[in-house]
């Protein structure tokens, strides 16, 4: 047993409102420069759609992730082999269109064009030629909120029935917020050729150092999450940090602290990095519970010590024991990682959700038939969709987490309407009163402190006093005078 | 003097830069040593031109590489006709498909919105100048036949003349001028190679090859 520790980031998909501030305050600190306009390290988009960039889950196109040869996994891209005879030219690369072409809007012409008799405009221009653009062609959200949707939510990978879409009444919406999942197994790590992307040992963030990063853009393609950046101006990769500054000082991410929905948890994990690869070779639908099996329990004194002997801190112990994180994946099981079957063990975890609010009228959702909350089989978004998007294709893994939520929610209605339900109701989904109300506290009352529990790094014990110069702001590249 | 300039001058000068400038950047710049690729802005043009560029010059430079450290054996090795035969029709294959990528680069770059950001006035010297390196040797190939043969017994002799901080220019004084040319080129993108992202050919992923998949660094164990 390797017991390592990760950070990790659960997203509750029941609450996730759509309203970006997430992606406005993440894209404020760190990509609104030059070459770094069009990406969105964290993104939010509509599902049932393709998504950013366009058709990401498309692995035949962009060929990310790991796939199964014999007991190994090898890139799905290529071997090392044609990773050096495609340096040149990398086939995979998803290009600029993919995303979208910058734009901004010329603001000065309002107040400094000449007199005229016409009002002045701001006419939109491209971010990267700088030439005016008569008609713009796509955003980061282009098919927000189902717009287009027989365009763009009917090439959703994820959806069997195309269909759905055509009927307003089969249709369904919500929205999945993505950041870097920080994978156990990372593609992108795997895929670099000058070695610029790496794992840390103490938090599991993955970075890429810009000052051995080559550009040969191998890992654009290679994270089937599409998640690392090419800044077309530096000629460099770059990719959601996940706001190691911030996270290493025991602060929440720019992205889970601005969340309006409070839909993000942030915690520690303890995992076991002994055979991460080979759990990962199973059929697609055991991924999920190979995944589990990897995440140790904080609480057992084995593991404990086992941390202790890879110099996990007492902290980082103790957060991992109060780790919101491990209560939903683990102990609850209703968080699931985003698409297992690219076979990186993402570690960004997400509690699917049920299904829009019911109307009460018309004869479409007949309410006395459903009951006043959906049931399993009557929800709206169907079960091999989420199954798709966050199972391998599993369904009995979602219709646990589902049973879970729905049972919760049965339960609450009857504690707060003063007409408790039979004890059945919990147990049949897995549960009890205590979890339940647990469950229940962690959705709605936890407040910042309970929903992050995040570990600083512990730098009192590396040499403070030398460390003590080299922190906080400054010029990095010395002057003359500098000694 | 033209000799002199060419044969002495030039090449002390592409050399000293090489040596002096090169590990100067690595240690103080090394966040630019990067290709600088520009395929994420336009792609169609780029596969056609950078894939017959690489594949073509690449050998062609390995052979002359190859040549200058091992003369005794590729003269063994061109003794036999039918062998000297074939690599004289590959080399002019491969200059003229590097011919071709250069030139496909250069229009590329003059033909592309989007690249006129990332094109800067060190990418169009180093374009003309590789387009101009591959053009005369191109036509090195085909009106001074048998290059393979005689760049030993001249050039390479010269430059180990070179090398050795004895220059005779003897071998190479009364060549034509576009040898001369296709000499001082060479010396001039060897001087300019520390400067402009040509640095990205000085460095080979051999890490990659020999590591394991995943790579890790620890603050405790001083690697981050």
């Amino acid at each position: 047993m390797d017991v390592r520790a990760q950070i990790v980031m659960v997203f509750n998909l029941d609450k996730c409102i759509g309203c970006h501030t997430c992606s406005i305050s993440c894209k404020n600190i760190w990509t609104d420069r030059k070459g770094a306009e069009y990406m969105w390290w964290n993104n939010v988009e509509t599902k049932p759609g393709v998504g950013y960039p366009k058709q990401w889950e498309n692995q035949q196109r962009f060929k990310g992730g790991f796939v199964v040869d014999g007991k190994k996994l090898r890139l799905k891209a290529m071997g090392k082999g044609p990773t050096l005879l495609n340096m040149f030219f990398q086939p995979n690369m998803p290009k600029i269109e993919d995303y979208y072409e910058p734009f901004d809007f010329d603001y000065g012409n309002l107040a400094g064009a000449k007199d005229s008799d016409d009002q002045p405009v701001a006419r939109a221009f491209s971010q990267i030629s700088g030439d005016d653009i008569d008609e713009i062609q796509g955003g980061p959200n282009w098919d927000d909120d189902l717009s287009g949707s027989q365009i763009y939510a009917a090439k959703d990978m994820n959806l069997q029935d195309k269909q759905v879409v055509d009927q307003y009444d089969t249709m369904f919406m919500q929205y999945l917020p993505r950041i870097c999942n920080h994978c156990l197994n990372p593609a992108c790590v795997a895929s670099c050729p000058s070695r610029a992307l790496y794992k840390r040992g103490e938090d599991g963030i993955v970075l890429v150092d810009q000052n051995v990063c080559k550009g040969w853009r191998f890992c654009t393609s290679a994270c089937p999450y599409k998640k690392v950046y090419f800044n077309w101006q530096s000629g460099k990769a770059e990719k959601c940090i996940f706001c190691y500054p911030r996270v290493e000082s025991g602060q929440c991410n720019a992205c889970a602290h601005s969340c309006v929905g409070r839909i993000r948890y942030v915690g520690v994990l303890l995992y076991d990095a002994d055979g991460v690869e080979a759990s990962l070779t199973g059929s697609d639908d055991q991924l999920v519970d190979a995944q589990r099996a990897h995440i140790l329990d904080p609480r057992d004194p084995k593991v404990q010590e086992g941390a202790r002997k890879n110099g996990i801190t007492e902290q980082w112990l103790e957060a991992a024991v109060k780790s919101p994180v491990y209560t939903l994946v683990k102990e609850f099981g209703i968080a699931l990682p985003l698409h297992p079957e690219f076979r990186t063990m993402p570690m960004a975890y997400y509690i699917p959700s049920l299904s829009p609010v019911l109307s009460v009228f018309g004869e479409t959702h007949k309410l006395l038939e459903h009951g006043m909350i959906p049931a399993l089989e009557k929800l709206r978004v169907p079960i091999g969709y989420l199954a798709s998007l966050l199972a391998g294709g599993n369904h009995q893994v979602i219709e646990k987490a589902l049973r879970k939520l729905i049972a919760l929610r049965v339960f609450m209605r009857g504690e707060n309407l003063g007409a408790p339900v039979d004890a059945a109701v919990l147990s049949d989904a897995g549960m009890d009163r205590a979890s339940a109300l647990k469950l229940y506290r962690l959705f709605t009352l936890a407040g910042y402190n309970e929903r992050n529990v995040i570990p600083a790094q512990q730098r009192e014990d590396q040499d403070p006093e030398k460390r003590k110069q080299q922190a906080g702001f400054g010029i990095l590249e010395k002057t003359r005078r500098a000694k | 003097m033209l000799n002199a300039l060419i044969f002495i001058a030039l090449p002390y000068a592409a050399l000293a830069l090489l040596l002096v400038v090169t590990p100067l950047r690595f240690c103080s710049r090394r966040l630019t040593w990067s290709a600088y690729s520009t395929q994420f802005l336009e792609r169609k043009l780029l596969y056609w031109g950078i894939n017959p560029w690489h594949f073509g010059i690449l050998p062609i430079l390995i052979a002359h590489v190859f040549a200058f450290a091992f003369p005794g054996l590729m003269k063994g090795f061109l003794g036999n006709q039918t062998t000297l035969l074939i690599l004289e029709s590959l080399g002019l294959a491969l200059g003229l498909f590097a011919l071709l990528g250069i030139v496909l680069l250069l229009l590329r770059r003059a033909n592309s919105g989007m690249l006129k950001q990332v094109t800067f006035s060190s990418d169009w010297l180093l374009l003309f100048l590789l387009a101009f390196q591959a053009g005369t040797g191109v036509y090195i190939g085909c009106f001074m036949r048998w290059g393979s043969q005689w760049y030993l017994y001249t050039a390479v002799p010269y430059l180990w003349s070179i090398v050795s901080f004895n220059p005779q220019l003897g071998y190479v004084a009364d060549f034509p001028l576009v040898f001369k040319l296709h000499a001082a080129c060479a010396f001039l993108i060897v001087a300019l190679l520390p400067f402009t992202k040509l640095v990205h050919m000085l460095y080979l992923p051999i890490d990659f090859v020999k590591d394991p998949p995943i790579l890790y660094r620890w603050r405790s164990r001083g690697n981050l």
